[in-house]
Order: C-alpha cells, then sequence, then structure tokens
C-alpha cells in the first residue's frame, strides 16, 4: 500500500482525484517491465508492444526481479504506483524461453495472468519496411478461431488484447483512422486434450482501393503486414476469482439509457411520438345535415328525451338551416360566425 | 500504378462464409468462428503467411462494409487550432461496445453525508428554496445584497441613531455601542459556520 496523505495543495489534490475511480473510465494505462532474466529479444518486442499502445503507456527500462505467480505484490505495488492497470512483465528462463506475462490489475489488485512465450517464429518493427502505424490511433481487430468464444483460456486472450490495445472508447470514428487491424488467431482448431495451439498476433495496414463492384461506398480492402509479427504459446495462466469478476463487471446505474417510451426514429432519422388520444364519441359527430336525419324524426319513439337535449343554440340553427335547404355546416363555421351574419349573406 | 489499381477494380467486395461472422462495431472488432485448417498455419507451411493474411483481409472487407453501413456525419470543423484551413472529416457515428471488458477500477463509491444531511434527513428539512441574493430595499428604492459589499445586514452600521436592544438592557453591554455589537454578531456567526464546516471536513 502507498501511504497517501491529505494533498496539501491544488496540484497534488488534482493528480489524486485523477487517480480516483470514475464512473466513466479513462483509457487502461500499460506498464511494460523488463524482468530480472529479461533478454535483448524482449526488450524488444516490448518496444514494439509499446509503440502500439502509445500514448497510453509506460516502460521501465531498470529490470525488476518480480515473479508474479510466487508472489503479485511487487506488481500489485507497480499498478498503484504508476496507476497503470495493464503490465507486461519480460522474462526468460530454459523451462520458459523469451516469456512475456500479461497482467490486468482491478482495483490495484491482479485481476488476471497469462504468459505468453515468444515462438521461434517472430519479425520485430525494425525488420518490416518503414511505413508504419500513427500514434494513437483506434486500431481494428480481428479474432479468428472458435475457440476464442467458447473455450476459456482463449476467451481471456482475448479479452486481453481487446482490453490492452482499444484505446479510447469512442462514439464516432474517423473513417480516415481506420488505418491498422491488430488480427489474432489461433494456429489451427483443436480437439480437447490435445496441446493448446499458438496465438498468431499480426498489425496489418489497410489499403483500399475503388471497386466497380462496391460503387462509390465500399471499396476493395487488401492488407499490407506491418509487424510487429509474434506467435505466442501459452503458458500458465491465473484467473480471476468469480467475485471479483462480478465486481469488475458492474455496471455504473446512472450510466444506464433510460428508455424513453412512445418516441421513435424512423430509418431517416426523423422523431416520431405516439400519443394518445381518449375514444372518440362517433355518435355525436356532425354529418350531412338533411332534415330527415333530425333527431326528431328518430324511429325510437321516445322524443320527449332528445327534444330536451337539443339547447337554443342549436335550434337557432335549425332556424338556418331551413331557410337555407340543404347546406354543409361545419362546426368552426357556427362558431366563428353569428348567425345574422350569414342571414345577410 | 494504375493497371494495379484496375486490378483491384474487378475484385468483389463482399465475402461468403460458411459460418457468418459477429461484429462488436464500438470496439471495431470481428469475431470469426468459421474452421481454420491446422496444415495452413503451421509454421512449415511456406504459403503460412499468406493465408494468415487471406483470412484477415476477408474479415477486415466484412468489418469495414459494416462500419461503413454505419450512420455517416460530414463534419467540416477545424481539427487542429493553429492551422485555419477546415477539413471536411467523415465520421461514423459507432455503437455502444457489446464486447464486456472489466473495469480498471471498482465503481465509486457514493459520498458519505454529512452530520448536517444525515440530522435533514431523520428531522425531513429539505434545503429551503433559494431566492436569490438579492432583496429590495423599500427605503432607498433598489435591490440590495443581503450580505456582503453594502449588504443588507449592516443596515444598523451608518445609522446616526440607534435604539438600544431590549437584550442588552441592563447587562454588561448596555454601554457599548448598538453598531459594534451587532458586528461582533456577524463576526461570531462566520467564526461558527467556518467551524461546522471544518466539522464535516473531519467526517468524511
Amino acid at each position: 500500500m502507498i501511504r497517501t496523505v491529505k494533498p496539501k495543495n491544488a496540484r497534488a489534490k488534482r493528480a489524486l482525484e485523477k487517480k480516483e475511480a470514475k464512473l466513466v473510465e479513462n483509457v487502461k494505462q500499460a506498464l511494460f517491465i523488463p524482468g530480472q532474466t529479461c533478454n535483448k529479444l524482449l526488450h524488444d518486442a516490448m518496444v514494439d508492444l509499446s509503440a502500439l499502445k502509445k500514448p497510453d503507456m509506460k516502460r521501465f527500462s531498470k529490470k525488476n526481479d518480480v515473479h508474479p505467480f510466487e508472489d503479485a505484490s511487487r506488481l500489485e505495488f507497480f499498478s498503484e504506483k504508476n496507476d497503470c492497470s495493464l503490465m507486461v512483465l519480460g522474462t526468460h528462463s530454459k523451462k520458459r524461453r523469451n516469456n512475456l506475462t500479461f497482467v490486468r490489475t482491478f482495483g490495484y489488485k491482479i485481476y488476471d495472468m497469462i504468459e505468453l512465450q515468444i515462438a521461434e517464429n517472430y519479425k520485430l518493427l525494425s525488420e518490416f519496411k518503414k511505413q508504419t502505424f500513427a500514434v494513437g490511433l483506434k486500431p481494428m481487430f480481428t479474432f479468428q478461431g472458435a475457440a476464442f468464444d467458447t473455450h476459456p483460456v482463449y476467451k481471456q486472450v482475448k479479452s486481453l488484447f481487446l482490453d490492452f490495445f482499444r484505446g479510447a472508447q469512442t462514439e464516432l470514428q474517423d473513417v480516415a483512422g481506420l488505418q491498422h487491424v491488430i488480427a489474432v488467431t489461433i494456429q489451427g482448431d483443436f480437439q480437447d486434450g490435445e496441446a493448446l495451439p499458438n496465438v498468431l498476433f499480426r498489425v496489418y495496414k489497410l489499403k483500399t482501393y475503388r471497386s466497380d463492384q462496391g460503387g462509390r461506398k465500399l471499396p476493395r480492402v487488401e492488407l499490407e503486414e506491418i509487424g510487429p509479427r509474434f506467435d505466442f504459446k501459452i503458458g500458465r495462466i491465473h484467473t480471476p476469482s468469480p467475485e471479483m469478476v462480478k465486481e469488475a463487471h458492474k455496471r455504473a446505474k446512472q450510466l444506464e439509457t433510460k428508455t424513453v417510451k412512445n418516441v421513435e426514429r424512423d430509418s431517416m432519422g426523423d422523431k416520431l411520438g405516439r400519443i394518445h388520444v381518449g375514444k372518440q364519441d362517433l355518435s355525436k359527430m356532425q354529418t350531412r345535415k338533411l332534415k330527415g336525419l333530425k333527431s326528431k324524426y328518430d324511429q325510437n319513439s321516445v322524443n320527449s328525451e332528445t327534444e330536451d337535449y337539443v339547447n337554443d343554440n342549436e335550434e337557432h340553427l335549425r332556424s338556418v338551416d331551413e331557410s337555407y335547404g340543404e347546406d354543409f355546416v361545419t362546426a368552426t363555421d357556427i362558431e366563428a360566425e353569428p348567425p345574422t351574419k350569414r342571414q345577410k349573406k | 500504378m494504375s493497371s494495379a489499381a484496375d486490378n483491384y477494380k474487378s475484385l468483389p467486395v463482399t465475402v461468403e462464409k460458411p459460418i457468418p461472422v459477429t461484429y462488436d462495431l464500438g470496439n471495431l472488432t470481428v469475431f470469426d468462428s468459421n474452421v481454420l485448417d491446422k496444415n495452413e498455419l503451421d509454421s512449415s507451411n511456406a504459403k503460412r503467411e499468406e493465408n494468415l493474411r487471406n483470412i484477415t483481409r476477408d474479415n477486415v472487407q466484412l468489418l469495414i462494409n459494416q462500419i461503413l453501413s454505419l450512420p455517416i456525419r460530414n463534419t467540416t470543423d477545424s481539427v487542429g487550432g493553429s492551422n485555419s484551413q477546415s477539413a471536411t472529416m467523415t465520421l461514423v457515428q459507432l455503437p455502444d461496445p457489446s464486447s464486456e471488458l472489466p473495469r480498471e477500477k471498482p465503481l465509486p463509491k457514493p459520498k458519505a453525508p454529512t452530520k448536517w444531511e444525515q440530522f435533514a434527513a431523520k428531522k425531513g428539512i429539505r434545503p429551503k428554496e433559494r431566492a436569490g441574493k438579492m432583496v429590495y430595499d423599500e427605503e432607498a428604492g433598489e435591490w440590495v445584497p443581503k450580505w456582503g459589499y453594502k449588504g443588507a445586514n449592516k443596515k444598523l452600521d451608518d445609522q446616526w441613531l440607534v435604539e438600544v436592544d431590549d437584550n442588552v438592557k441592563n447587562t454588561e453591554n448596555e454601554l457599548i455601542d448598538p453598531r459594534t455589537l451587532s458586528r461582533a454578531e456577524r463576526k461570531k456567526l462566520v467564526k461558527k459556520n467556518e467551524l461546522q464546516h471544518k466539522r464535516n471536513l473531519r467526517q468524511r
């Protein structure tokens, strides 16, 4: 634990506030730590991976004697001290050659860990052509292999890489910013009981060409590898406890959007509202005026009730009607104009 | 160069997959769960990288098609503040990410209520409606602040004649100027409030 005191000045206060838990979180920062047995290849690999993660990353230059699967407390300390929740540790031993340990923390406690060993077939960024990705662009991802949906280990790998490189969450994405794609592939399908196949990590740059078939809108996409290229062999794994998973996947109630009733948007983007009016009383609707349709000529013989219903105003109307014979009179006409005027006409 | 571009013109922009791929457009991601041939991707295979690139290309094509069919917004805002020229940007509106990823830190805890908030909740005291800082001064016929510079609570200070308060009569304060007394009263209230504020801060 790091000793925290009450901040004495505004800058320290701001710095502490930045570290605090937030409702909408910042981009996860990554920390690259060379282990005690880190070698040149691991160093170069970490430089390349950090180039992909820039600018949300820190890289240690000194070696640190950390054994995450024995004692992770130092990593937790680093996580808190640097406010980084993603860590990559490079170690090399006879048993585990060129080993990168990917660690995620939740609230400065270890969430999950996975060891990915760089297999022989690798190619660093410097060995590719000079053309490379721009710093800070949001990459696209492809995850290829059915096990990414089914096998717990590969699920973890998928979640890790997505979490690691996805960058800021945006609502609007510039089309010109779609420049590189991170492809993570399982080296072939496998049965239960077989050794876990390698995970192939590739980065490609997008090239788009106008195509006749796609018209103006859809381009033909071609890819060019820009590196780095790694084949990862899966080593030891640390999975989070179910309680921690539950805690880490909690969603803030304040952020949940309320469904607005009776308001929709159509395909053109126009807002449509639905309102409810009371039931219409059709019995009182004014239809065409005819002498024969008057209520006093109604078939049901109980005339006295209907006569009562007709009030003074309507009696006046009746007189107008009689003088004009058949005429269309709407309700607005009656209200707007006094009857005397009508007679003058 | 033009011939190369022409080559691509006739190529298709659609891809057929036995199992349809799934997308998480909020993260610009495509998940392909089709069968991968072990031999094609084996490290002994000379065409391995080519195969891998072809699989990825198909998926990226699908992803790009999907992204470009999202609602598009054009803006002419100048992105860089320094250069005056404004470039048109084509922005696609992304949906919310659908992949569930763990948070970095636990959800922020709600702040503990202060002593006053607890008390008010117990007593059912609601905050009084704010009428604003200004009050109407009938004598002067203008709006003056309730407190502060030329505040209404300092009315006594510049009177030439002040009545002695009944509470003060027959006490030791009787002979002190009532104006200084009212000022001392105000200062005492300020001090009391500061003390309470400090106490509340300590509770957090």
